[in-house]
């Protein structure tokens, strides 16, 4: 919106007041003439001297100039005028016409001395409602000038109770008129200030209001995305026709590698996107960002924050504003405005923006978790129509008669051990769901002891480490804490981490599993073998569903995916971690660090027993 | 056809690979075959296959049509026939070839499409249809 557009609607304001007050002043004027001649058949009861036929006629013209005042006023209400100039012709005239015939009527009812002379300030108050404060000065002048007058003529009327000391009442008098102008224009000032304070509030509300509309349908739009790039895409583009800049951009953030990619740009030439995934480790000004700091540099020429200063330049970008996405406690990117102007990005703005990034971080997360489960049940039936459909096949092959009785039995085998693997998948996925769906605080979590838990399973260990002739050494600390967390969760915990490590240990080799007390509290759970290693690239996918590193895949067919995930989720419960040594050929230790936690009242730590 | 069709099977699935190569053989077909795209690809370059028999998903999700694709482009193995066999018959069936457009773009690689589990019949069917629309 423009400032002239602003200017002319503040007049329109002012003109309306303007309008509104002058026929408030013609009903008004209505009231008078009724009270004038109420007061009139009151003193002609009382029987006092006065000329009442022109003192009548006065009131009637009053009464039918009034009439005169409502007919023109409808008129320019029906043709309303450009400008406010005959609204205050208009008034001016009114109020002169009124003066007179008060005058006209002071002078007949007994000139200064008359009882209606103190109806004078009113009009000199409505010329200072009406009227700029110098007419209303103007006025109080002329209406002292007049009184002046009137004391000077010959009274017309029967002049009783003649002025005692007239100099003195007419100085009071005159004070009165110049302070009662005073004060009205002074208030009248008062109130239009406020008046245009309100006016900018309003606008700024308006202007707000339009901003939020816009950015309820540009969340409503981005939220309406079924794939990722296109929510950014959507969100780049609206942000900046929102925030009325040039260019706008999402990066993301890569965790693995920690740090930042252009994922989505609005306004941005293929130059400055050109560069490679920005190191956080490099940028100061990113790792604030992804620490959760905003960043707004207002000139850009000035500052030397830029590793490629030349390239900002070259986009004519004069101010910049950048805010982290975060949700629910992840980054997951930086959202950035860049404007060709310096200082474009004032208080309001910021915080305009802080609200439009979180809302699409949180857009970005939404979608994120529904594709996540998407991609999980795709990949569940993946894995599990992966065996169906070898079994099925191998089926064709006996059915249809392309097998010797031989190489038939070898094939039922075959059938025998995919759908063993089958059936773990469905067990292990059975576990997964099971585990995810159980509630987080449990109402009273039994205390265990791990100890104990572990040592129940050892003897399945020992019959599988039997099986490959491997060596299994499990060693117990003393005097271990009781935990809490349901026996199924520590269960899962300790058996998928031995059973991996058996499963990638060729026969010979050995699996050492230890559970003991951290020196600075917690619980400390190992499994070290001499198995077959996970390669360095692998390492970092080994926590998600269904991965499984090259050399396990080749080492072993059998193997689900999801064991490690089960484990992964389990310490995430249990507020633990987990840490993963591995060279390929040599083995593979894994170590899970619990930390204590408060077990309900009454349930004294063995620890204090012992 | 003068000698026996050459065909590389190209599937992660050892028992399918296996199971396919059991059915091919019984009609006298020269079988190769490959774990992975990489795999494939390098014994496509030791020889050129007369058919080339690819699954979908193997590592990557479209590992199968990353090959058919890299084949498409190149201008000596372009004309290499590709049965695509795929473990997610529902969304073939009811959506067709349609629904992997958003992979595969505005080109169509691939000759044909077959559903897992593999029918022998219907396997050696196709190839022949194939073949024989190559042949003459």
């Amino acid at each position: 919106m423009g400032v002239g557009h602003e200017i002319i609607k503040e007049q329109q304001f002012f003109r309306k007041e303007l309008r509104e007050r002058v026929f408030w002043f013609i009903r008004l004027r209505w009231l008078a003439v009724a009270a004038a001649g109420a007061g009139l058949g009151a003193a002609y009861l009382d029987g006092l001297a006065l000329p009442f036929l022109p003192l009548v006629l006065i009131i009637a013209a009053v009464g039918a100039y009034n009439l005169v005042f409502r007919d023109y006023g409808q008129r320019l209400e029906l043709s309303p005028p450009s400008t406010a100039g005959p609204y205050i012709l208009f008034a001016h005239f009114q109020i002169s016409l009124d003066l007179l015939a008060l005058y006209l009527l002071i002078w007949l009812t007994g000139g200064p001395a008359s009882p209606l002379t103190i109806f004078v300030i009113f009009h000199v108050i409505l010329a200072g409602i009406l009227l700029s404060p110098a007419s209303c000065f103007v006025y109080a002048g002329l209406v002292l000038a007049a009184l002046g007058v009137t004391a000077l003529l010959p009274p017309a009327g029967a002049a009783e109770g003649e002025a005692v000391d007239p100099l003195y009442r007419h100085l009071a008098f005159g004070a009165g008129v110049i302070i009662t102008a005073y004060l009205t224009t002074s208030v009248k000032a008062a109130l239009q200030s406020k008046g245009r304070e309100l006016m900018g509030v309003s606008r700024e509300l308006e202007l707000s209001n339009t901003k939020l509309t816009s950015l309820y349908e540009m969340i409503e739009e981005v939220g309406s995305r079924t794939t990722f790039q296109k929510l950014l895409d959507s969100a780049t583009r609206n942000a900046a026709r929102i925030m009325g800049v040039k260019a706008c951009s999402i990066k993301l953030y890569d965790q693995e590698n920690n740090c930042l990619r252009f994922a989505s740009t609005y306004g941005l030439s293929e130059d400055y996107l050109a560069t490679d995934c920005i190191s956080v480790e490099m940028s100061a000004v990113n790792r604030r960002i992804i620490e959760g700091s905003l960043f707004s540099i207002g000139r850009i020429e000035e500052e030397s924050y830029f590793q490629y200063p030349e390239n900002i330049r070259q986009e004519k970008i004069a101010s910049m504003l950048c805010l982290p996405l975060k949700a629910e406690g992840r980054t997951l990117g930086v959202f950035c405005v860049y404007s060709g102007e310096s200082d474009y990005f004032k208080e309001s703005e910021t915080g305009f923006f802080s609200l439009m990034t979180d809302l699409t971080a949180m857009a970005m997360d939404r979608l994120k978790q529904e594709m996540d489960r998407t991609w999980f049940l795709n990949k569940a039936a993946h894995q599990l129509r992966g065996p169906l459909n070898a079994i099925m096949s191998m089926l064709h092959l006996i059915s249809g008669g392309y097998l010797e009785p031989a190489r038939q039995l070898q094939t039922v085998d075959r059938c025998q051990k995919r759908l063993k693997i089958l059936g773990e998948v469905i067990n292990d996925l059975l576990k997964l769901t099971a585990q995810r769906r159980e509630p987080e605080g449990r109402a009273k979590p039994e205390p265990l002891d791990p100890a104990e838990v572990l040592n129940s399973l050892t003897h399945l260990f020992r019959a599988k480490a039997g099986e490959k002739e491997l060596s299994l050494e499990v060693e117990i600390g003393e005097g271990l804490p009781l935990v809490e967390g349901s026996r199924r969760l520590w269960d899962e915990l300790f058996s998928n981490l031995i059973y991996n490590a058996l499963k990638y240990t060729p026969p010979g080799g050995r699996v050492r599993v230890s559970l003991g007390r951290k020196e600075e509290g917690g619980l400390i759970f190992q499994v070290a073998d001499s198995g077959i290693g996970i390669p360095e690239e692998d390492r970092s996918r080994l926590f998600t569903e269904f991965f499984r590193a090259k050399n396990a895949k080749a080492w072993e067919e059998e193997g689900t995916g999801l064991g490690l995930v089960m484990v992964k989720e389990i310490l995430d419960r249990l507020g633990g971690r987990i840490e993963v040594d591995s060279q390929v050929g040599q083995g593979t230790t894994m170590t899970a660090f619990i930390p204590f936690r408060s077990i309900p009242a009454g349930e004294p730590e063995r620890e204090g027993t012992a | 056809m003068t000698g026996s069709l050459d065909v590389l099977i190209i599937d992660d699935d050892r028992d399918m690979v296996e199971s396919m190569e059991i059915i091919l053989e019984s009609k006298n077909y020269q079988v190769r075959s490959a774990n992975s795209g990489a795999e494939g690809f390098r014994m496509i370059q030791e020889r050129q296959p007369d058919l080339l028999i690819l699954d979908v998903m193997m590592a990557t999700e479209t590992e199968g049509f990353d090959l058919a694709y890299k084949l498409n482009r190149h201008p000596e193995f372009r004309r290499i026939p590709i049965l695509m066999v795929t473990g997610f018959p529902q969304r073939m069936a009811e959506d067709g070839p349609e629904s992997f457009q958003h992979i595969m773009g505005e080109d169509w690689p691939v000759t044909k499409f077959l559903e897992k589990p593999i029918d022998p019949e219907v396997l050696l069917a196709s190839i022949e249809e194939i073949a024989g629309s190559k042949v003459g």
